[in-house]
């Protein structure tokens, strides 16, 4: 078997240095089919995340009665807390409403000078779990004893979730078309490279070559190709995250612009892993119309 | 070595290539298969190599029924029949050394048995001194010479020409005849099919004659042309 091992290596390696344009025409299709992929997804994972971070910035308030008793307003903390679709509950004090309020007008002394510490309410502000749930865990507030008003930002939100979801769609839908685009690609480069060398083919059938041992070749040099392509496409999209993404995001600091390393190195398995499998099935099936003799 | 039972192949469309043949061709015997085109022997021979399943009777080869031979056993059907073909199919991007070694590289045969039979069987049909040498380096001869060479390096008992003589010029043709002759005494049975008169006549061996599908003629040391 070492010795089958040591054919199939020779085989491997002889056949790619020989056949150097159909192995450069296949490792660029490859490239080309995964970079795009691979753009897409690093897109996809830059709008996901600033998607996330809007929806992140969704809370409640919940603004409570001056006369609420000390009870009422703990009891409806404990309650908020108590729900599957909270997150975290934060309690703002009269005090501190003024303050943050203070804060934010602090160049115009003329709004703050005329308002009674006294005048604003006290609140919870709670954070959810998934922005979705804003609507129903309001109405399951409002009406409890010490409750004035809950207020979820309502149709602006709405617009924003509904905004959300349709990038989200598009996301799912231009992963899906680059992956068939990737697949199609790279199954027709490999069945042209097969194709212009089925003679050599009919000659291994015909003094007697096993069927495995004309298809293991055949399949290690798709994998070598489809490696190569990850490896490209994955340095490529590395270097527009060093010398794009990243930059952006010095500039632009308020968005999160850019992906991290790490992601990066996942994804090159991910394009890997693709590209192998695809080059194992695509060699296996458009090798089946020349083992048929 | 090569028996034949009632055997008849129709393609689908009701084209009738052979009729109800029945032959026998012993161990080391040498024959010649003789017809013009379309005669049916090209189904002949594609059919002991399981190129082509026959619609009704039976094969035996080497005193096996090929035609319960499953799937995956048919590479080691071949492995029994070297083959030799009027266009050669060598291999354009490998030498001369390197199309003779695939054939027992790929039945996964090991470096050292590769390495001392090459060079020995390529010395057998004088090609010494082009082992390294393309295939579009060499005359027609000597690409059929090598094309001999890997059929043979396997040592299988049976070897199968399909005119191997169709392109070359007819000094040339008597050269691998007295090649396939030597290879003949040596103790492998060969089966060639052609239409080289001069070929046939020469040899005076045993020749089956096929003519429209039918055996018409089976004579011990037979020439071309008459019936």
């Amino acid at each position: 078997m070492a010795l089958r091992v040591n054919y199939f290596v020779d085989e491997t390696v002889s056949n790619l240095r020989r056949n150097v344009l159909l192995t450069l025409a296949a490792v660029s299709t490859v490239s080309i089919s995964l970079l795009l992929l691979g753009v897409v997804m690093v897109g996809g994972e830059v709008l996901t995340k600033m998607v996330s971070s809007w929806e992140g910035k969704v809370e409640l308030n919940v603004f409570l009665r001056d006369e609420a008793t000390p009870e009422e307003v703990k009891a409806l903390g404990s309650q908020a807390n108590g729900m599957p679709e909270v997150d975290e509950v934060f309690f703002e004090s009269k005090e501190e409403a003024f303050e943050e309020y203070k804060r934010m007008f602090k160049d115009s002394p003329a709004i703050t000078e005329n308002v009674d510490p006294n005048a604003l309410p006290a609140s919870y502000r709670i954070k959810l779990k998934d922005p979705n749930s804003a609507e129903p865990v309001a109405s399951r507030l409002q009406g409890q004893p010490g409750v004035d008003e809950v207020q979820f930002g309502g149709e602006a939100m709405k617009r924003l979730l509904k905004f959300t979801g349709v990038v989200r769609t598009i996301l799912v839908i231009a992963i899906v078309l680059t992956l068939g685009a990737a697949v199609l690609l790279i199954a027709n480069t490999i069945r042209l490279g097969i194709y212009a060398r089925r003679k050599e083919i009919g000659i291994m059938k015909l003094v007697g070559a096993t069927n495995w041992f004309i298809r293991v070749p055949f399949i290690f040099e798709g994998t070598v190709q489809a490696a190569l392509g990850a490896l490209v496409a994955s340095a490529l999209i590395y270097a527009g995250k060093v010398f794009g993404l990243d930059r952006m995001q010095d500039a632009i600091l308020f968005l999160p612009l850019t992906v991290s390393s790490g992601s990066i190195i996942r994804m090159f398995f991910t394009l890997l892993g693709i590209g192998i499998v695809i080059g194992i099935f695509g060699s296996t099936l458009a090798l089946r119309r020349f083992l048929e003799v | 070595m090569i028996r034949l039972e009632n055997v008849s192949k129709v393609y689908k469309g009701s084209v009738v290539a052979l009729r109800d043949i029945s032959t026998d061709i012993q161990k080391e015997e040498f024959v010649f298969l003789v017809g013009s085109s379309g005669s049916g022997k090209s189904t002949f021979i594609k059919m002991l190599l399981k190129e082509e399943e026959p619609s009704e009777g039976t094969i035996y080869v080497a005193g096996k029924d090929i035609g319960q031979l499953p799937r995956w056993r048919v590479p080691y059907l071949r492995r029994n029949i070297g083959c030799v073909f009027q266009d050669f199919k060598l291999l354009a991007n490998k030498t001369v050394r390197e199309n003779v070694a695939f054939a027992l590289e790929v039945i996964g045969r090991p470096k050292h048995i590769i390495n001392q039979r090459v060079p020995a069987i390529i010395e057998l049909v004088g090609l010494t001194d082009k082992l390294n040498s393309m295939p579009h380096e060499l005359s027609g001869g000597e690409q059929q010479r090598v094309c001999i060479a890997r059929a043979m390096v396997n040592r299988p008992p049976i070897l199968l020409a399909d005119e191997p003589t169709g392109n070359l010029d007819p000094s040339t043709s008597a050269d691998i005849m007295n090649l396939l002759a030597r290879l003949n005494e040596s103790g492998t049975t060969v089966l060639i099919a052609t239409h080289d008169h001069a070929v046939v006549d020469r040899s005076r061996k045993r020749v089956i004659e096929l003519d429209g599908g039918k055996l018409v003629r089976d004579q011990v040391r037979g020439v071309y042309g008459l019936g």
